[in-house]
């Protein structure tokens, strides 16, 4: 147990101290959970708000295909975007396998399904007097689309804090699509992988801290949101 | 003078179950109208079919008003709903959506003290989650108070408040009926029923339970009205 003491504290050491490896793997880290939640926020949230709002053929079965994807493997989903992006693929040619752009695009695709569903079952949860209170008070149908997201606020906001817990926690992809290139394409969880598998445990625990703090950052903005949308 | 609400062979079904069976029924401008009957004769589907919130699966209602009744017709659901935000933004809401800027705060302070809050400032900033059930009430048709609709239609309006928010809701309706607003209500409340003088339409019974013949029947004789 005592390389697990001395881990913690020359990770409590590399934590106060930062070296630019464990910088660059904080960085990318962000940056790359940034954009898979920025396109995924984008595409997932419209959608989800068409499918749990509008009444339209064929809806039961798009929301039954998104809930499926729920449950899609990542190891999968990176497998599939590593055949597109890779250098034979279709989007070969734009270069982007190893790169964070190229991980981003397997994470949004993990974050989009938790978007779209979670944000379609906040509209669907919603009190359904508040679309009658509305249009009882002359709303037209586009007030009422307007302000009924605006009513899912707080639920809205928890889909996505959930959806970016998931994303940044996220190794398979990572790994598959980004090649843990050092400076470059290595994140905290790939990092914590490599230097675990390596037995630097010190590397690991540190890294695995900063995770740590950022999801009880990630839970205590849920707690927020959870509160706010009892009310 | 054509009636402003026309109503014959009035029929709803959800999911294929009948819930509202009516021959006849005609509305004047500035009627007050109180509509009784049993749990599940079609009370609030009926003001829901008048309200313009669903369409009838058959019969003809006619709305002799404006080209948009619901800019016109306001309903007050039994248990209002306020949305997650301010009690200012609650009331002022219909106002907003219909893009007045002016004048929020007087019609704020006028339609709050109309329904008994003597210090309408006091709550503004306050969020629904502060208030009680019968505050919440009171809130909710003040909102509706300050549209001055041409039709007020009240959904069991005192039937889940206490006694004093009930006073304060029958005060506030009076006061609308004598500017002359139409106004339509479903109650058990023979209080306010008398107070507002109402004319009485019931609607007599659950239609799963009998037949629909004789559907509604008015106090008045009704003269081929109800």
């Amino acid at each position: 147990m005592e390389y697990l003491a001395d881990g913690l504290a020359a990770a409590l050491h590399l934590l106060l101290h930062l070296d630019d490896a464990t910088r660059a793997a904080i960085a990318a880290t962000l940056l790359s959970t940034g954009y898979a939640m920025t396109a995924a926020m984008l595409l997932g949230l419209p959608a989800g708000f068409a499918l749990g709002y509008a009444r339209f053929p064929g809806r039961r079965t798009l929301r039954l295909i998104s809930d499926t994807l729920l449950a899609f493997p990542t190891v999968l989903i990176g497998l599939l975007v590593y055949a597109f992006i890779t250098y034979r693929g279709p989007l070969g040619e734009w270069g982007l396998l190893f790169t964070l752009p190229g991980m981003a695009i397997g994470q949004a695709v993990l974050a989009l399904p938790i978007v779209v569903s979670w944000t379609a079952q906040a509209v669907e949860g919603l009190d359904p007097r508040c679309r009658e209170t509305l249009l009882t008070l002359g709303a037209r149908p586009l007030q009422v689309a307007r302000l009924t997201l605006w009513e899912c606020r707080y639920a809205i906001g928890m889909v996505c804090v959930t959806a970016f817990g998931r994303v940044i926690t996220e190794v398979g992809i990572a790994m598959m699509l980004g090649g843990n290139i050092r400076y470059a394409t290595r994140t905290m969880t790939t990092a914590i992988a490599l230097e675990t598998s390596k037995g630097e445990f010190a590397q690991g625990i540190a890294l695995g801290l900063v995770l740590l703090l950022m999801a009880f950052g990630v839970n205590l903005l849920l707690a927020f949101f959870r509160r706010r949308g009892r009310a | 003078m054509s009636p402003l609400y026309a109503c014959r062979d009035l029929v709803q079904r959800y999911e294929g179950r009948e819930v509202l069976r009516l021959p006849e029924l005609t509305v004047d401008e500035g009627e007050v109208l109180a509509l009784t009957g049993p749990n599940g004769c079609g009370k609030s589907t009926l003001l829901r079919l008048l309200a313009f919130l669903e369409r009838p699966a058959s019969g003809r209602l006619h709305y002799a008003g404006g080209e948009d009744p619901r800019q016109e017709v306001t309903l007050l659901l039994q248990d209002a709903y306020l949305l997650r935000a301010s009690v200012f933004a609650n009331v002022t809401l219909g106002l907003r959506l219909r893009r007045q800027r002016q004048g929020l705060h007087d019609i704020y302070e006028e339609c709050m003290r109309a329904v008994g809050f003597a210090e309408p400032g006091e709550l503004a900033g306050r969020d629904r989650r502060a208030l009680s059930g019968g505050e919440r009430q009171r809130v909710a048709l003040a909102a509706r108070l300050a549209l001055r609709p041409r039709v007020l239609l009240l959904d069991e309006p005192t039937s889940s408040v206490d006694a004093r928010s009930g006073r304060a809701i029958v005060e506030a309706v009076r006061a609308c009926v004598g500017r002359g607003t139409t106004v339509i209500c479903a109650t058990h409340d023979q209080a306010l029923m008398t107070a507002l003088a109402a004319r009485e339409v019931c609607l007599g019974r659950r239609w799963d339970e009998s037949d629909p013949a004789g559907a509604a029947s008015s106090s008045d004789g009704g003269g081929g009205r109800a």
